[in-house]
């Protein structure tokens, strides 16, 4: 069987500058995701996973090296070509959920189709299939500051996933919650991952989390090891 | 729409900072409608005004306006009859009278003084002065006077002065065509005011043909022309200056120095007050989006991650005013409207200008093209604030925006 690579990662690395000081944030990151991948990105603190988690994401450039996702080298290209690959291929799950508070359940979720022009019809029936794969469907009318935080979350793994995306990045995804919400999170991600086929990466310190992943990328200072 | 939803609902998110930004927009909006309210109405009356003493249009011999006559009626119109005659017959001119303008001493027998006269044609003359000449004893002149009891309405300050009323006589002197001194008895048929003191010491109307009397002659000074449209008054002068080449034509515009005078200043205090207040609902919507978008930092880097164009973002916020500069604007617009009413139901008096004895309705006006301009411009200002606002935020990178506390 032919694996397909999503995202590619070859001698990327990443300095920071604060006045004369520089920090190198990454060092000589190689990595590759293949299609339907779930990963985790691990290490202490101040290791380099945000920073590599960002790269991933393409919200962040890198300053040495090449990235490459679905096998187009994005080391060159522009913030309009950046935000039009995360616009469709690209989905977020954050630490804080961080939903839209003056959007409902299902706006929430919708958004990411509103973006990609998809017609209101069909919109509509996606949204509908996804609240009711995450068990929202009565909850779907309500803003989000009136459910709960594994609510939130999973509001939040229905947006990422409701476009279909080849990547999904979340960071942190279960840090905010009790550890029966943070069971069922990772249940219903890694579900999601197989259901959707869709390449996942996450940034934990969660053991349950990275123990669930398929693949373990470990940084320290800013080095894979 | 999808967008203008969006905008709407983050517009309600703090309802008590928008209340007090939509109210200053609406206090702005109300404050221009009813200062250029005012403005207008002034302007429309003193045109009306200006345009009723003169006529919308001036016709006069070709040196009448540039040359000093050295003899009485030196620059006279002879044919004015014909002329008359000849343009009366468009059906939107409303008036074509004829005016001398002559001046002299008046005497009671007793005391003499200085007069500026105007010979007029009464059967159109107090017709279209309408509201700009009140009548303080007597009455206007007759079409039914007869030449051998000529009349004459003189100022209140005049009566005063000679101790004249209704029914006693003054004696007009003045030169004759041919330079040599004539005079006239006539009988005093009212006493008029035109609310500037110092024309009602001096001015005097009699029947055109008493003044060609008086003069010696068969000419008039100008024919004064009434259209029945204001509006139509460059119109007409291309159109009569084509007709009627050999003459002199001047709009009422180009007599009306007080008119233009006073809409000068108005337009100079009316407009800096506009522009304040605009610079005032600038700052304010400013204001409350840049603490809106302070607020929203991490969500506009939420929105950003998700494949949000930065201009998209900017949009957001610029449809937020568009919503706080609507309502702001139109709920201005209905108190402005409410205010005007007022005023034109208490029936106020403003006092007296300078250089004029009588007051004038407090009215202000509700003009729709001014209340258009002033919505529009609000808003304009709104979308204009909260785009600058935005810019810079949404600039800002993902990742920073994403970790912003």
């Amino acid at each position: 069987m032919v694996t397909e690579s999503v995202l590619q990662a070859r001698h990327l690395g990443k300095t920071y500058h604060t006045g004369a000081i520089a920090f190198e944030a990454l060092k000589n990151i190689n990595l590759n995701l293949n299609k339907g991948a779930f990963a985790a990105l691990v290490g202490p603190s101040g290791s380099g996973k945000s920073t590599l988690l960002n790269i991933c994401g393409l919200i962040d450039d890198c300053d040495q090296g090449e990235l490459l996702f679905d096998g187009e080298d994005l080391t060159q290209a522009s913030q309009q070509n950046l935000t039009n690959i995360r616009r469709q291929k690209l989905g977020f799950i954050f630490q804080g959920f961080n939903l839209v508070p003056v959007m409902s359940i299902a706006d929430n979720i919708e958004y990411p189709l509103f973006l990609a022009d998809m017609p209101v019809k069909q919109r509509k029936k996606q949204v509908a299939e996804m609240i009711e794969r995450v068990g929202l469907e009565d909850l779907s009318h309500r803003l989000p500051d009136q459910i709960s935080g594994g609510q939130k979350q999973r509001v939040a793994i229905a947006r990422a996933l409701v476009k279909k995306p080849h990547l999904v990045i979340a960071d942190e995804p279960t840090a905010n919650l009790d550890t029966a919400t943070a069971t069922s999170v990772i249940d219903l991600m890694h579900g999601m991952c197989q259901e959707f086929n869709a390449t996942f990466i996450i940034a934990t310190h969660d053991d349950r989390m990275s123990s669930r992943c398929d693949t373990e990328i470990r940084l320290l200072d800013g080095a894979l090891i | 729409m999808k967008w203008l939803i969006l905008a709407y609902s983050n517009v309600l998110r703090n309802k008590r900072r928008t209340f007090i930004t939509i109210l200053i927009a609406a206090v702005g909006v109300t404050s221009i409608l009813v200062g250029g309210g005012f403005a207008n109405f002034t302007y429309e009356g003193l045109r009306e005004m200006a345009a009723r003493d003169s006529g919308h249009l001036i016709m006069a011999h070709p040196s009448y306006f540039d040359k000093e006559e050295e003899m009485q009626m030196q620059y006279g119109l002879s044919d004015y009859q014909q002329l008359s005659q000849s343009m009366a017959s468009d059906r939107e001119i409303r008036y074509v009278l004829p005016r001398i303008q002559f001046s002299g001493l008046v005497s009671n027998g007793e005391k003499s003084s200085i007069f500026i006269g105007t010979g007029v044609d009464p059967a159109g003359e107090f017709k279209v002065k309408g509201p700009f000449l009140t009548m303080v004893s007597g009455s206007v002149l007759s079409k039914r006077e007869t030449a051998d009891n000529p009349m004459v309405v003189i100022g209140q300050k005049m009566a005063k002065s000679m101790n004249v009323k209704k029914g006693d006589y003054l004696t007009l002197m003045s030169t004759t065509t041919e330079g040599s001194l004539n005079a006239l008895d006539v009988t005093v048929q009212g006493v008029m005011t035109t609310g500037v003191p110092d024309m009602d010491s001096r001015a005097l109307y009699v029947n055109v043909r008493t003044a060609q009397e008086l003069l010696q002659t068969d000419k008039v000074s100008t024919l004064s022309i009434y259209l029945r449209n204001t509006e139509d008054t460059d119109k007409y002068r291309d159109m009569l200056s084509t007709q009627y080449p050999d003459y002199a034509w001047k709009t009422w515009l180009q007599k009306a120095f007080y008119y233009i005078g006073v809409k000068g200043i108005y337009d100079r205090i009316f407009g800096l007050l506009g522009i304040v207040i605009l610079v005032m609902v600038f700052f304010s919507i400013s204001n409350t989006v840049s603490m809106s978008v302070m607020e929203r930092t991490r969500e506009i880097g939420t929105l950003r991650a998700m494949g949000t164009y930065q201009w998209e973002v900017n949009r957001g916020f610029t449809l937020e005013g568009l919503v706080i500069g609507t309502i702001g604007s139109v709920a201005g617009a209905l108190l402005g409207f409410f205010i005007s009413m007022l005023f034109m139901l208490l029936e106020l008096q403003m006092p007296p200008p300078p250089g004029r004895s009588e007051g004038y309705p407090l009215a202000i006006d509700i003009p729709l093209d001014f209340y258009g301009i002033a919505i529009v411009l609000t808003i304009v200002v709104c979308m204009l604030a909260a785009w600058l606002s935005a810019r810079k935020a949404s600039a800002k990178s993902i990742v920073e925006a994403l970790t912003h506390v």
